[in-house]
């Protein structure tokens, strides 16, 4: 009896270790989701996602102004936003990402005589424009002291009001955006799919399909699965060493650029393509392909009309998988093409996809966690979507064919 | 007529033999022998990546150990491989990198990681499959197979963010400052982290495929349901689950984005006190990333070598290991 109950106190206990041990992973999940979020969601909006990463700055001036703006405060601005019904513009202090002070274009006029100024850079280009979400730096004043960031939004607006014209206006574009680095994503996940998708699906099809069961197609085999255990910081050297000056020898790139990225990247994702091709060919029943060879179609006819038709959903589920992968890259594309963050892209140039450029922000003194959180949660939701995505597709190709 | 020392008619000959095996006589032949020939050219590309990758990495990185390096001199090869200082070429107008202790501070917190998983993640796979209700255990695999897809760089995220303020205060509980959490101990967290959702996942897999007979043999005896799963279950998995600490410490020795935003960069070492400074090789490779050319350049691919040779030997080793432990009725 005594035995008994020892026993069933040990039970107990293993019990309760093993649901612990369980409970840590969800723990885990939703912490990093906790985290990503609290600290992401601040920024993400579709400013982020359109505007540049750098700050653009303007020099604008202004001649002899004719027609001042005569709009009233509108009622949705607060006690916060400094307006001047004169200049048809309201201005706010705001903390920038490196908790500096800025002071922020809030509200401008329709009627603001800051929508027509010259560019003090190209005098010769239409007239431009303040725009809402803009930094306004300084201002430069004829015949007094020139209004700086530290005299605050009121000072502004109060010198603003005093005058009639102005020697120029310096402002700027927020920047921490981060359109560079998707539209560098998008490029890669294209390019890397052209090359990889081809190479990985006729390498499986060839493998599983024509090469005949010998020493030679098994050891073709094995060194292609070699490569899933290779690191991918190591394909970035790779990458880096063939890549690299193969595109800047072929190309007018010279140094890193998103082509030898994506080709880095299409070796990486070799494996895992192939493989998806390949297990999904085995579950074909031969009795289909003898079925076809006897009606008298040749191999490669049987291949693409009988065989692949039936293993295009594991194809696409690994696509999709395939283009997570791309997303949460970092390590070999640091090397493969770069890790400067830029706003104009070239696939012959530089660039950072999302994942590098959260690297590149943590790796920045200061580091921006805030930003890095906000790409990071973007990255998160997407390889969330693709998972549930592959999910759903396997499960229904699961009760339609089996 | 010869040339270079091959008569021509031999030549002519080859090509009407090439032609006449590959005797085209409709279009859909053709097509085939086409698509035949593009086929093997791309298994033939793919299958030489992993030649092409030991070649030029091979290439790039023995030169440090052959060339005068710009005036920097020849970095010899003895002190390379056991020195315990890493001191950058340009900035030190040097050749002394030792990797030796780096290759020790990888390997110690490969280890550690895994020591902190493997109970972790076993445990989670046996609830998994054999302990919770069916619809808990489908919520629970999604949510580790979310967590396999999330990229390492994530994980780097919110190890900077969350577990370096942890190992950080952590450490002035017990009255040592570390350098702003960077230690042995942030970098062992984070890579715990991102090889948990591996070796739960292909430890399940492995609990699972043990035979039913078996534990029905073991419930028979008169064993609770707890000790079979731990005394027979386990056992019985213990190939499967050796494969996924394999694969788990596989992917902690080449984890590179994530390491170096938690180990701070040590440059002599081996760090082995929890709250130290560190550097792996991956994180010892992503250093000096400006230099395009010359010794800093090539040098990381004297330590990209010693990587594969690192995951190469430990393979070997566990897996050799694995063979000893044996294999019990697994299918």
């Amino acid at each position: 009896m005594s035995m008994s109950n020892k026993r069933k106190r040990i039970d107990l206990l293993l019990q309760t270790i093993t649901y612990s041990a369980a409970a840590i992973a969800v723990l885990i999940l939703s912490m990093i989701v906790f985290f990503i979020f609290r600290n992401g969601a601040g920024l993400l909006n579709l400013d982020l996602i359109t505007s540049d990463y750098h700050a653009q700055f303007y020099n604008g001036s202004i001649g002899e102004v004719n027609n001042f703006s005569n709009t009233d405060k509108p009622d949705f601005l607060t006690e916060e936003d400094h307006y001047s019904s004169k200049w048809g513009i309201a201005l706010s202090d705001e903390i920038d990402k490196q908790g500096g002070l800025m002071i922020e274009v809030t509200y401008i006029a329709d009627d603001s005589p800051l929508k027509e100024m010259v560019d003090k850079n190209n005098p010769d280009n239409e007239t431009f424009s303040l725009k809402q979400g803009q930094v306004l730096s300084t201002i430069k004043f004829y015949d007094k002291n020139s209004a700086l960031t530290i005299y605050g939004a009121e000072y502004m607006i109060n010198e603003l009001n005093e005058v009639d014209t102005f020697r120029e206006i310096v402002f700027s574009t927020q920047g921490g955006g981060i359109r560079g680095s998707l539209i560098t994503t998008l490029y890669v996940i294209g390019m890397t799919l052209v090359v990889a998708l081809p190479v990985g699906i006729f390498t499986a099809i060839y493998l599983n399909e024509f090469a005949k069961k010998n020493r030679v197609t098994n050891a073709l085999r094995s060194m292609v699965e070699m490569l899933t255990g290779v690191p991918s910081i190591i394909f970035g050297l790779m990458g880096l060493a063939v890549f690299v000056p193969l595109t800047v020898n072929y190309t007018s790139a010279n140094s890193g650029n998103l082509i030898s990225g994506s080709l880095t990247l299409a070796v990486i994702l070799l494996p895992v393509i192939i493989r998806a091709t390949e297990e999904s060919l085995k579950v074909v029943p031969d009795e289909l392909r003898s079925a076809s060879l006897a009606l008298g179609a040749n191999r490669t006819q049987t291949t693409f009309k009988v065989v692949l038709p039936s293993a295009l959903p594991s194809i696409l589920t690994g696509t999709l998988l395939s283009i997570g992968r791309i997303i949460g890259e970092s390590a070999a594309l640091i090397f493969a093409i770069g890790t400067a963050v830029k706003d104009d892209i070239s696939i012959f140039g530089k660039s950072t996809t999302l994942s590098v450029q959260i690297w590149s922000l943590m790796t920045d003194e200061p580091a921006n966690i805030e930003l890095a959180s906000t790409i990071a949660l973007i990255i998160l939701i997407t390889v969330l979507i693709l998972n549930l995505l592959v999910k759903m597709i396997s499960s229904r190709y699961m009760k339609k064919f089996v | 007529m010869r040339i270079g020392g091959i008569n021509l008619n031999t030549i002519k000959q080859w090509l009407t033999n090439i032609k006449n095996t590959f005797s085209v006589n409709s279009k859909k032949e053709f097509v085939d022998l086409f698509i035949r020939s593009l086929f093997l050219i791309t298994t033939i590309i793919s299958a030489s990546f992993i030649i092409i990758i030991i070649i030029f990495i091979l290439r790039e990185g023995i030169k440090p150990f052959v060339t005068n390096n710009d005036g920097l001199g020849r970095v010899n090869l003895v002190r390379f491989l056991m020195g315990t200082t890493w001191l950058e070429g340009r900035a030190f107008f040097s050749n002394l990198y030792g990797v030796g202790f780096i290759v020790v501070n990888t390997i110690y917190i490969a280890l550690l990681s895994l020591v902190i998983a493997m109970p972790i993640g076993v445990l989670s796979a046996l609830f998994i499959a054999k302990i919770a209700p069916k619809r808990l255990s489908k919520i629970l695999r999604t949510v580790v197979e979310l967590l396999a897809a999330i990229p390492s760089i994530v994980y780097g995220l919110f190890g900077s963010g969350v577990i370096l303020v942890f190992v950080y205060n952590l450490g002035k509980v017990f009255g040592i400052q570390s350098k702003g959490g960077n230690s042995v101990l942030a970098t062992v967290l984070v890579l715990a982290l991102m090889i948990l959702p591996t070796i739960t996942a292909l430890s399940e897999v492995a609990i699972r495929s043990v035979g039913k007979e078996i534990e029905h043999g073991s419930l028979a005896l008169g064993a609770t349901k707890t000790q079979t799963n731990f005394k027979v279950v386990l056992t019985s998995a213990k190939s499967g689950i050796f494969t996924a600490a394999i694969l788990g410490i596989g992917r902690a020795l080449g984890e590179a984005t994530a390491v170096s935003l938690v180990a701070g960069n040590a440059r002599s070492g081996p760090s082995f006190g929890l709250f130290d400074t560190t550097a792996t090789l991956t994180s010892t490779m992503l250093q000096g990333l400006k230099e395009t050319i010359g010794l800093d350049y090539d040098i990381r691919f004297s330590v990209g070598i010693v990587l594969m040779v690192v995951i190469v030997l430990t393979n070997a080793i566990l897996n050799f290991v694995k063979r000893r432990i044996g294999n019990v009725n697994v299918k």
